[in-house]
């Protein structure tokens, strides 16, 4: 046998012990057996040969400790112990087994959105090296890529696998009874390469696709395969009709394929022909790469700028000053939501703390219960270290329990989050793995420890005093108790903090003056392709006929077009020169740029403040511009007049365009942000899709229909998606703030509930305790309104302390808020001594029962209780 | 009884263990105490609480296995014989036994 066959039997004990005595009691009955063929009596015989044999309590149990692994055992025995104890007591069993749960499964479900989100790299073979390429030039907002240069990068540099790229429009599909809205992407070639995926079904795209005049070819969205053709397998070779041309399907990507957004539906091929597909100036393409095994982003960044700095010498006229940004695909695509995710998981990992605190704070008052019965257990010959291991493995049997259920809670919290943040990126990996498995098994025996050692420190100092076991009494053991409740105290007001300077944040948004009037106006798009630009006239002429007809709609008072929406986070900065300026202060001037039609103005409310409204122009007049109050400020206020001047935009193929006019600032790049400088191009097709905006008499909404029937008999082939009122918008831009501050203050809550919870707990405890001298003193001659004082200064003094602390840490942390926070300081006084006050209320309310106790004590019942 | 009492000197009992499960094929525990009694001619007597531990442990050493089986008299004991790890520990154990005894003899002959 081995240690295998030890640790068998340390399972199985009762068993082995049973062996054990079987072959004992064979040896006394064969030794009595010989005794009575010697003459003796039976029951003589019987007695001798038990008496030759020794004892066999004895015997048995030192033969049984050489079969089984003693510590399994003891192990076995411990949990058996605690199991039984746990039993006994239901009630705090069950309480701390629910916070536990809680507690760690809260924990696992934020980590398990964290491990989804950041920590995994992307869903596509070896996603850590895939790379979002972009091109940047000094005066630029622009970071689409030529195709020509996209080619070129590809074939010179020597860092990438291959380098990709591709745009994506809104268009309808014609071939259903009802045109319908589907978003396409444009690829170059190689895109399937770059992403390492194969279609689930039928083929990718082969060379001969992106030949001009070659085979037409399109992959479709597992979604749309499902949506429209409802997962009919034989779909492949059926056409897809877009405008006037029909194109094959050839292949179905997987489910899990959803680039370069959820929406996409289809993928064509994009010809690297034609003229403009020459053009080095002719930028489209979100450029993609994937690198080579072993590359650095470094080396591929340096690669890249020497390939796009021999490019520069070949072509000066169009490359120079053009950079390459290369950045992981992975942070593009996590963008903004880290700083959230780990402030949510730095206030889920406080309260586990907060948790942990607190049931270590009812195991110690229960070790103090128990001080009797270890003082007992101790003076039979129970080591300090057996009680130990004893207390712990209590500990961690609940935090076992706990842990198991908080997995299911952490798995039912992950499906939650996947439908309440449906628009975090990557939403749809977060699950339940096993990486979460080992991340709450881990936390788990933290909890243990931390659970099972903090009443440790008390108990092994308090048993050493054996003596006094037997009648309680007053010292300064409850300190540790005490300090516990500080730290939860503490930690609730840092919570606490965070989440009142949140909230305050959204509530000085809602009351932001944004300089415009987002109610009662309904926006929507309408779908075109790119193909349209081929012909600007025409295009302006098509969208500048559906605003006529628009406008003439019952209940409506104005439309106008636009590229960005006002109000919802967006930036397009660009640089502008004055053709006529007087020095170099009037040349390169930085300002958002916006294309919206004339009308925009007066329908989401910004006044014209000076010269005129600029009119609707065709692509080839020379254009027209408005400014905003901010830029004349800003840059022009030494003139007298700025109305005539010529703005020169940084895209040279673009004629400078006069100010026609000056209008009243807006916060058009989000209402959290201040306005800056504008300049608005009068141009009310600047691409096929811009949003469309129409204010209303009524509830914006309830137009919507009426503008889709208006559509279908002016543009029967034209879908009309993307329709929200502009209040929606604006404030769906703003969700994550919302929901961030909603999370933030339900942890502080229930942080500061925990808190409350422990410190009634202790202070009732202590009162328990002192019941004796409180009768005592009362029979003295006490007043009762002292002892309320004595208890109720006690209470403060912790609370009060562990404000200061809270306060410390608050301000310390505050940095993690920056960029979260508007229009307060993360240590506004106002904000800061309303949680310490209102954290003093609460904290003063939960003392309030047990010191009423306290003074209500009978003395003489309490006196001849002991 | 007061028979006079030879207790086996401290770690000789695996030594005559061993040697008896090699000369005989299998024994349970009544059987091995009553053989050492008699093949030392009373001379030796094992102290009979003792010698279920020592079983066991070199059972889980591995120089004994142990099956259950029926006596003669139809009784359910357990049974020892060697493994063949016990064959060599037994070597080793005569090898140091006569050892011992050689240098204990040659101090009490010389000293």
């Amino acid at each position: 046998m081995s240690w295998l066959a030890r640790l068998w039997n340390a399972l199985r004990p009762t068993r082995v012990q049973q062996e054990i005595e079987r072959e004992i009691s064979f040896h006394i009955t064969e030794r009595a057996d010989e005794l009575r063929a010697a003459g003796l009596s039976e029951d003589e015989a019987m007695r001798r040969a038990r008496r030759q044999f020794g004892n066999v309590t004895i015997q048995v149990e030192r033969t049984r400790d050489v079969d089984v692994m003693l510590w399994v055992d003891a192990l076995r025995r411990n949990v058996r112990y605690a199991v039984r104890t746990l039993a006994r007591t239901p009630g705090f069993t069950a309480t701390v087994v629910t916070t536990l749960a809680l507690g760690i499964g809260a924990n696992s479900a934020v980590f398990s959105a964290i491990n989804a989100v950041l920590l995994r790299p992307l869903r596509f073979p070896q996603g850590d090296r895939l790379m979002r390429i972009s091109q940047t030039q000094e005066r630029s907002a622009e970071t689409a890529v030529a195709p020509i240069r996209l080619e070129d990068w590809n074939r010179l540099n020597d860092t990438f696998e291959a380098i990709s790229g591709y745009f994506v429009e809104d268009i309808s599909e014609t071939s259903g009874d009802f045109p319908e809205r589907l978003r396409r992407a444009w690829v170059a070639p190689r895109f399937l390469d770059v992403w390492g995926i194969a279609p689930a079904r039928g083929r990718g795209f082969t060379d001969d696709d992106y030949r001009p005049g070659g085979r037409l070819a399109v992959l479709i969205s597992d979604g749309y395969w499902r949506r429209r053709f409802g997962a009919d397998a034989g779909v492949i070779g059926k056409n897809i009709r877009v405008g006037s041309a029909a194109f094959p399907i050839v292949g179905i990507m997987p489910a899990s394929f959803l680039f370069p957004d959820r929406q996409v539906d289809l993928w064509f091929p994009s010809p690297m022909s034609g003229f403009v597909a020459q053009l080095r100036q002719a930028t489209w393409y979100i450029g993609i790469g994937r690198l080579k095994p072993r590359v650095t982003l470094d080396q591929a960044r340096a690669n890249l700028d020497l390939v796009q700095r021999q490019l520069a010498a070949q072509y000066p006229a169009s490359d120079r000053g053009i950079r390459v940004q290369v950045v992981p695909l992975k942070d593009v695509t996590v963008g903004d939501v880290r700083a959230s995710l780990w402030l949510l998981y730095g206030a889920v990992s406080v309260l586990l703390l907060i948790t942990c605190t607190n049931i270590a704070a009812l195991m110690l008052s229960r070790a103090a219960h128990r001080q009797n019965e270890m003082a007992l257990r101790m003076s039979l010959g129970a080591s300090r270290r057996t009680i130990a291991a004893q207390m712990l493995t209590e500990a961690a049997v609940l935090a076992l329990v706990g842990g198991s259920i908080g997995l299911l809670v952490a798995n039912g919290a992950s499906a939650a989050l996947r439908s309440a943040a449906a628009t975090l990126p990557r939403v749809e990996e977060i699950r339940v793995d096993g990486r979460i498995l080992l991340y709450t098994l881990g936390t788990t025996l933290a909890v243990a420890l931390v659970c099972g050692l903090l009443p440790l420190l008390r108990t092994g100092r308090g048993v050493l005093s054996t003596h006094d076991a037997g009648r309680t009494q007053v010292s300064s053991r409850n300190a540790v108790q005490w300090l516990l409740v500080g730290i939860q105290v503490a930690l609730s007001i840092t919570l606490l903090a965070g989440g009142a300077l949140l909230a305050r944040s959204l509530q000085q948004l809602s009351h932001v003056d944004p300089g415009f009037d987002p109610s009662r106006v309904l926006t929507f798009r309408i779908s075109g392709t790119w193909n349209e630009t081929a012909n600007y006239d025409s295009l302006i002429q098509r969208i500048d006929g559906t605003l006529d007809e628009l406008r003439a709609l019952p209940g409506v008072a104005s439309a106008a077009t636009t590229v960005f929406l006002p109000g919802v986070p967006a930036q397009y900065e660009s640089t502008f020169d004055v053709v006529e300026a007087q020095g170099d202060g009037e040349r390169r001037l930085a300002a958002e740029r916006r294309f919206v039609s004339p009308e925009y103005f007066a329908t989401i409310g910004i006044a014209v403040i000076g010269g005129d409204l600029c009119g609707r122009q065709a692509r080839s007049a020379p254009g027209a511009v408005m400014v905003n109050r901010s830029f004349v400020n800003r840059y022009l206020s030494q003139r007298s007049s700025v109305l005539g001047l010529h703005l020169s935009a940084d895209s040279a193929n673009v004629p400078p365009a006069a100010i026609a006019g000056i209008v009243a600032d807006a916060r058009e790049r989000g209402i959290d942000r201040e306005p800056a400088p504008i300049v608005y191009t009068c141009f009310s097709a600047p691409n096929p899709t811009p949003y469309f905006l129409v204010r209303t008499h009524g509830e914006p909404t309830s137009v919507a229909q009426a503008v889709r029937q208006k559509i279908r008999i002016l543009e029967p082939t034209r879908a009309v998606y993307d329709i929200a009122a502009l209040e929606d918008r604006i404030g769906a831009a703003f969700t994550q703030n919302r929901l961030r501050a909603i999370v933030l203050i339900s942890f502080a809550l229930t942080a500061l509930l925990l808190a409350c919870v422990g410190l009634y707990g202790t202070l009732s405890y202590t009162v328990t305790l002192r019941r004796r001298e409180v009768g005592l003193r009362l029979a003295l001659g006490a007043v009762r309104g002292d002892i309320v004082r004595h208890f109720l200064l006690r209470v403060l003094r912790v609370v009060c302390a562990a404000c200061a602390c809270g306060l410390a840490l608050s301000i310390a942390f505050a940095r993690l808020l920056t960029g979260m926070l508007y229009g307060v300081s993360p240590s506004d006084p106002m904000i800061l001594s309303a949680v310490v006050g209102f954290v003093m209320a609460v904290a003063t309310l939960a003392a309030l029962v047990p010191v009423t106790r306290a003074a209500f004590v009978a003395p003489m019942h309490a006196l001849r209780e002991e | 009884m007061s028979a006079p009492k030879n207790d086996i000197l401290q770690g000789t009992l695996p030594l005559l263990v061993l040697k008896l499960l090699a000369s005989n094929k299998r024994l349970h525990g009544y059987a091995i105490t009553s053989r050492i009694h008699e093949a030392s001619a009373d001379l030796l007597r094992v102290e009979e609480g003792s010698l279920y531990p020592a079983l066991h442990r070199m059972e889980q050493l591995g120089w004994l296995r142990s099956e259950w089986g029926v006596t003669e008299k139809n009784r359910q004991a357990r049974f020892y014989s060697l493994t063949a790890k016990g064959r060599r520990q037994l070597a080793l154990e005569e090898a140091s036994w006569s050892k011992l005894t050689e240098g204990v003899g040659r101090v009490l002959r010389f000293a």
